[in-house]
């Protein structure tokens, strides 16, 4: 009996670490091959036989990653605190002001939600033109500074806020504005860091908008960058484009370990009615 | 008639907070909003207005207008073969992941919802593919992918190939292949809904089907998975929802082919918009968004009469 359970746990255990293969595998293969030399081969075996970080270097100095990491930090700070003070400001009426026309705002935002992205993109990329907002950092965060599921993420928060406790400051004098910063922001602030992670990593790894409203190469955030560097997707770039490809995914990596619960949390508060 | 100023003075200053407290309070929930109405407004709603528009009209996107059509441009997809290919491409790639997506997760979220050492790292490690930047993904597995990388050595290993192939450019294994990328971007993510869901099973229901002698596999299919309905239900929809968007996976890796095997709806869409097709682009997208809206409305159905189940 005692060996049957024993067994049963080995079984457990080496599944386990065989599905960790699966998924953990392609970035370690990735990593690999940016470590190798300039002369070793891109197949012969995995593990790089002499330790290299030269590719990470000449991600900087030739393909130009340091511009593209730049602009990428520059998109994501921009995108992350404005999509939380509007989100969170424009939830608060929804889920507790009763206003004329609360209804149709809260059914226009969820409709929303189910559009596709590629139905508008050609009427979005010529909005932006006429706007000024080709090749400049702010028409890159133009979708992530106030977004539909922000919204509604930040709405299911405020519903789960005691009411008596915003009563009883109102008691004491405040107005709207003050509960809403004094009460009910902190209360939420678990759903506010989910939604700033949701944006940071939606923001920063974003891809077709930003293809389609970049045409300078100095405007590129990491996955254009990346795209481009892999239009020549032959051996002698490959180990660039794995130095790359590392590094544009390490901050996301950093965030994650930091705020692990928090993504946890925020995708079961978010899809089970979204 | 001294009187009468002093009283309406009087109903004045009684009635003047009122008004202004009236105003305010239609104004208040409207500030709120504002700021992301605004944005939502010109960035979103417009834009998608535009593109209804745009479906009707023989739109120039450089000259910035178009004459009516009518249906032409439905007309022009409903009878273009590549639009039928694509559409035919995404069902069958819904096809391909939802059954992947469904069970694996599961099994995946069974396994890490034990009580032994180390399963909360490995909950963490099932779940890094879900926070890979979606190029990065594309074009590790593009690479894994390679004539000589790691997977095709794998398979003619285990004698599914007895020459070097990539399967990205093998027409009949591209769509496929692209699929299983999807797949591994979502096994984390559905396996944390999973977890939600067992973690709402009640513990005894095990423990007296062990002492009724059920074994764990017996368990797993005769409680686990219909005590996981909902999870599935809502794990199938949103594979749909997100399957529909698929871009990345597609566009980085075949770019569409070999010879459309792997050009999808999206695909389609973005390959007339970039020959500036965009009246066709838009027709397309709306078709697009009725498949997308089909999903949500189902997806809300479940999740209402699931809510009715709970409460019953």
């Amino acid at each position: 009996m005692k060996s049957k359970i024993l067994g049963k746990r080995i079984s457990v255990y080496v599944l386990m670490v065989l599905i960790t293969v699966i998924t953990v595998g392609p970035f370690l293969v990735t990593l690999f091959m940016a470590l190798k030399s300039p002369g070793e081969g891109i197949y012969e075996g995995i593990l790089p036989q002499d330790p290299t970080m030269v590719n990470f270097i000449d991600s900087f100095e030739k393909a130009n990653f340091g511009t593209y990491f730049l602009n990428t930090v520059i998109v994501t700070v921009m995108a992350v605190p404005l999509n939380l003070l509007f989100c969170s400001l424009a939830a608060y009426p929804l889920a507790r002001m009763d206003f004329r026309g609360r209804g149709l705002a809260l059914a226009l935002i969820i409709s929303t939600m189910m559009v596709p992205f590629q139905l508008y993109m050609a009427p979005l990329f010529q909005i932006a033109g006429e706007l000024g907002l080709r090749n400049t950092h702010l028409g890159l965060v133009i979708l992530q500074v106030s977004t539909a599921f922000g919204i509604f993420l930040m709405r299911q928060a405020y519903l789960r806020v005691p009411k008596e406790l915003e009563e009883s400051a109102y008691l004491d004098g405040a107005n709207k504005f003050q509960v809403w910063y004094k009460i009910a922001l902190p209360i939420v602030k678990p759903t506010i860091i989910t939604l700033a992670i949701y944006t940071f990593t939606f923001t920063w790894g974003d891809y077709l908008w930003p293809l389609l409203n970049t045409t300078k190469s100095g405007m590129y955030t990491l996955s254009i960058g990346l795209a481009q560097l892999s239009q020549n997707f032959d051996g002698s770039n490959m180990k660039l484009i794995s130095a790359a490809s590392i590094l544009t995914t390490i901050p996301t990596l950093l965030i994650f370990i930091w705020l692990q619960k928090y993504f946890v949390s925020g995708q079961t508060d978010g899809a089970v009615k979204g | 008639m001294e009187k009468i100023p002093y009283t309406t003075t009087n109903i004045e200053i009684k009635t003047a907070p009122k008004k202004r407290t009236g105003v305010m309070k239609i104004l208040t929930p409207w500030l709120f909003l504002l700021p992301a109405i605004l944005v939502l407004v010109v960035f979103l709603v417009i834009p998608i207005i535009e593109a209804f528009k745009w479906s009707f009209l023989d739109y120039k996107i450089i000259a910035g207008t178009g004459e009516f059509v009518g249906l032409d441009n439905f007309k022009e997809i409903f009878t273009d073969d590549k639009f039928w290919l694509a559409f035919f491409n995404t069902i069958l790639f819904l096809v391909i992941v939802l059954p992947l997506n469904v069970f694996l997760p599961m099994v995946l979220a069974v396994l890490v919802n034990q009580s032994i050492k180390g399963v909360g790292t490995f909950r963490v490690l099932y779940y890094l593919p879900v926070i890979t930047p979606m190029v990065v993904a594309a074009l590790m597995w593009k690479m894994l992918y390679s004539q000589s990388g790691l997977i095709s050595e794998f398979l003619m290993m285990i004698g599914i190939f007895d020459q070097q192939t990539n399967l990205l450019v093998n027409s009949s294994t591209a769509l496929v292949a692209v699929a299983m990328i999807t797949v591994w971007k979502g096994l984390g993510y559905y396996m944390i809904m999973y977890l939600a869901g067992l973690q709402s099973i009640p513990k005894d229901v095990y423990e007296s089907a062990s002492i009724d002698g059920a074994s764990s596999l017996q368990q797993f299919w005769k409680i686990t998975v219909p005590m996981l309905m909902p999870s599935i239900t809502l794990v199938s929809v949103m594979t749909i929802i997100g399957g529909l968007k698929v871009f990345e996976e597609i566009a980085l890796t075949t770019g569409g082919g070999p010879v459309g095997a792997t050009t999808t709806l999206v695909m389609y869409i973005y390959d007339k918009f970039m020959n500036l097709d965009v009246s066709i682009a838009s027709a397309a997208g709306m078709v697009l968004l009725v498949l997308a809206i089909g999903a949500s409305l189902l997806q809300m159905k479940l999740t209402s009469k699931r809510e009715e189940d709970l409460r019953a």
